[in-house]
């Protein structure tokens, strides 16, 4: 098997997910295994409830599988202590979740420069690259503005400047566009097509959104928990 | 840079985000809580720190001075005080000497007699180290040769609102005749010639005759029970008492502390009290910083579990809140003691506290300031450590997406 290889990120094998809620169980994700290739601009589809989002969590270390195993950028995932796992985050992963999950006491700037700051970079770098990152999205000139003072698409852009700060290995969005006006949505998978296509940016993406499939490289579709065999 | 420093940096920056962008109200609401617990953490204490200064003072003032030389062992009375007072009187800081006779005796007044401690003085010399020769509130200090004149205090005079009043002559006025028997047996009648108040219940208790009486009384000359010597600092006693030893003075030799068992007393009975409301004191505070992180870390549930998703480490979102509760508990101190400074203390000192041992006003003592303060900030920052702690502990999807 080269599951492995040099251009694999992602490499999962028999990944389940099972949630106990009293004597129920709901097998979330049932036995996934995929590869997810350096460069690729895949997305997660499926109905709701089919898995998508816990398949996500799985893959950005924000949950912990009740089986299988998951190999990122050549490491194995299930041997990293739970500091380690917060800096693998830190260090190679960007995260855009479906609400605009920024600061509202920071300007945009500031939200966007945080993980940098975390990571070490004196105050001049962070301006710096937070600005680079705030150009990526078209927003320099909101740089200084509060949340409360941009518009839901905006505040998205916010929070994809700073997935993209750290320069990530991968980044994860779950249904990013869910609470977006069409037009700010076009936006926001025209901004994720480009860096995908300029910068070889790794995006792994939720949605729903079935015209969404034209846009990217691949699609995996998940039904009751499970991969379907119909690729692409 | 290394990784602790980098922590530091975050968690005071994300502190000082929610502080300076936060909810303004809650903040200047929580700094006021913050500013009244350490208000009331002080204010016990600068009582009690007053009360102990006042009654320091009095003692000095009214009853001991400031070292007090008494005969050695065995004996009654210092023979020839003059002798004694020549060997210290040069002495650098020393300001003054007072030789007196201290005697019992029962003072009476047509139905009412009781038994007090009456002091023979040389005025001049007196005045030299005691402030009661200008606390007379009725008639005149003794002069050098009056005999047969006597002055008392007020707890002794009566008619005065002294908490003595029951045991009191009821009420005298200059001009009475006392009548007074000495503990030898000497019976003799004096004319009242002044009554004088130290707002000092203690001091308030003495008589004073002159010293040329007290030798007719006792029938000696040249003697004294014990001499009050005057230096022109306090707290250097030790220094004085050494000296005066090597100067060749064989008596017992004491500073006033020694007599200020009164205010040991006062201090010990103080200190549990003190305690009890410093407890009180930072329990409030420290629920109050509680509740407030508490209601924080609820209300950015969410955001922090965003954060944590992002990476950012448990320990930076824990030290967060600390430093904003650390933060509260500072400004608190510092409007604290803007308001001791400018309300409280002017405040009594216009209108001061009556006690037994006079007027009392608040002393903000240094050693008090730093205790409480530093009491105040641990507390906050254990109160604003727990809840933080507790809302780590959820798992991040928890922390976003649970109810
Ligand atoms: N924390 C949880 N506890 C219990 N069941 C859960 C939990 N999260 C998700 N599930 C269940 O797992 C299944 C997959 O959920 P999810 O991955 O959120 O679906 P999708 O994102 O595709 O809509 C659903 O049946 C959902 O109810
Ligand atoms: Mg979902």
């Amino acid at each position: 098997m080269e599951r492995a290889g040099q251009d694999t990120i992602i490499a999962t094998r028999d990944l389940s997910r099972t949630y106990t809620m009293g004597k129920v169980q709901v097998q979330a994700l049932k036995n996934v295994t995929l590869d997810i290739r350096r460069g690729e601009f895949a997305a997660i589809m499926g109905k709701s409830g089919s898995g998508k989002s816990t398949l996500l969590h799985q893959l950005g270390l924000l949950d912990t599988p009740t089986e299988g195993e998951i190999t990122i950028d050549g490491v194995e995932i299930s041997g990293l202590s739970d500091s380690e796992s917060t800096r693998f985050r830190l260090e190679k992963f960007g995260y855009v979740f479906q609400e605009y999950a920024i600061l509202p006491e920071m300007t945009a700037l500031e939200n966007v420069y945080l993980p940098a700051m975390a990571l070490g970079l004196s105050q001049g770098e962070c301006i710096r690259k937070g600005m680079d990152a705030l150009e990526k999205v078209g927003l320099t000139e909101r740089a200084d503005h509060r949340p409360r003072e941009m518009s839901g698409g905006e505040q998205q852009r916010v929070a994809i400047a700073r997935a993209l700060i750290n320069k990530p290995k991968i980044l994860f969005a779950d249904e990013p566009t869910a609470n977006l006006d069409s037009a700010s949505s076009k936006q926001i998978l025209e901004l994720f097509r480009e860096l995908n296509r300029d910068t070889g940016q790794t995006i792994l993406m939720v949605t729903h959104e079935l015209e969404d499939a034209d846009l990217v490289d691949r699609v995996i579709w998940l039904a009751d928990g499970a991969v379907m065999d119909r690729e692409g | 840079m290394t990784s602790t420093t980098t922590e530091l940096k975050v968690s005071a920056f994300l502190a000082y985000k929610f502080i300076a962008k936060g909810n303004r109200g809650t903040t200047l609401l929580t700094i006021l809580i913050m500013a009244l617990a350490f208000v009331n953490l002080m204010f016990t204490t600068s009582v009690f720190d007053g009360m102990g200064d006042a009654t320091e003072k009095q003692v000095i003032d009214t009853l001991y001075s400031n070292i007090v030389i008494e005969p050695a062992d065995e004996e009654i009375y210092i023979k020839n005080p003059d002798s004694v007072v020549k060997k210290i009187i040069n002495v650098p800081g020393v300001i003054g000497t007072s030789a007196q006779y201290v005697t019992g005796a029962t003072i009476a007044y047509e139905e009412q007699s009781g038994a007090w401690s009456i002091r023979a003085v040389d005025p001049a010399d007196e005045r030299t180290v005691s402030l009661i020769p200008d606390m007379m509130i009725e008639g005149e200090y003794l002069g050098k040769y009056d005999t047969r004149e006597i002055i008392i205090g007020t707890e002794i005079a009566g008619g005065h609102g002294g908490s003595l009043e029951h045991t009191s002559l009821g009420g005298v006025v200059v001009g009475d005749t006392l009548k007074v028997t000495f503990t030898n047996g000497v019976r003799r009648e004096y004319r009242l010639k002044g009554i004088f108040d130290t707002n000092f219940i203690q001091a308030n208790q003495l008589a004073y005759v002159t010293e040329k009486e007290m030798e007719s009384v006792l029938g000696i000359q040249d003697m004294a029970s014990q001499i009050l010597v005057k230096t022109d600092t306090k707290g250097e006693e030790d220094r004085f008492l050494t000296q005066f030893v090597e100067l060749g003075v064989h008596e017992d030799i004491k500073p006033w502390t020694v007599y200020a068992g009164i205010v040991a007393t006062l201090t010990q009975s103080f200190d549990a009290l003190n305690a009890l409301t410093g407890a009180i004191g930072f329990f409030v505070a420290g629920v109050t910083i509680f509740i407030v992180i508490y209601v924080s870390t609820v209300s950015k549930r969410r955001q922090m579990g965003i954060l944590r998703a992002i990476g950012i480490k448990e320990s930076i979102i824990i030290r967060s809140y600390i430093f904003q509760a650390a933060f509260f508990a500072v400004c608190g101190c510092i409007a604290g003691l803007v308001i001791m400074f400018a309300i409280l203390v002017p405040y009594f000192i216009k209108h001061p506290m009556v006690f037994p041992m006079g007027d009392v006003t608040l002393l903000i003592e240094q050693k008090a300031v730093i205790t409480r303060s530093a009491g105040l900030i641990i507390s906050a920052a254990i109160a604003g450590f727990l809840p933080s702690w507790r809302a780590v502990r959820e798992t991040i999807l928890d922390a976003i997406w649970g109810d």
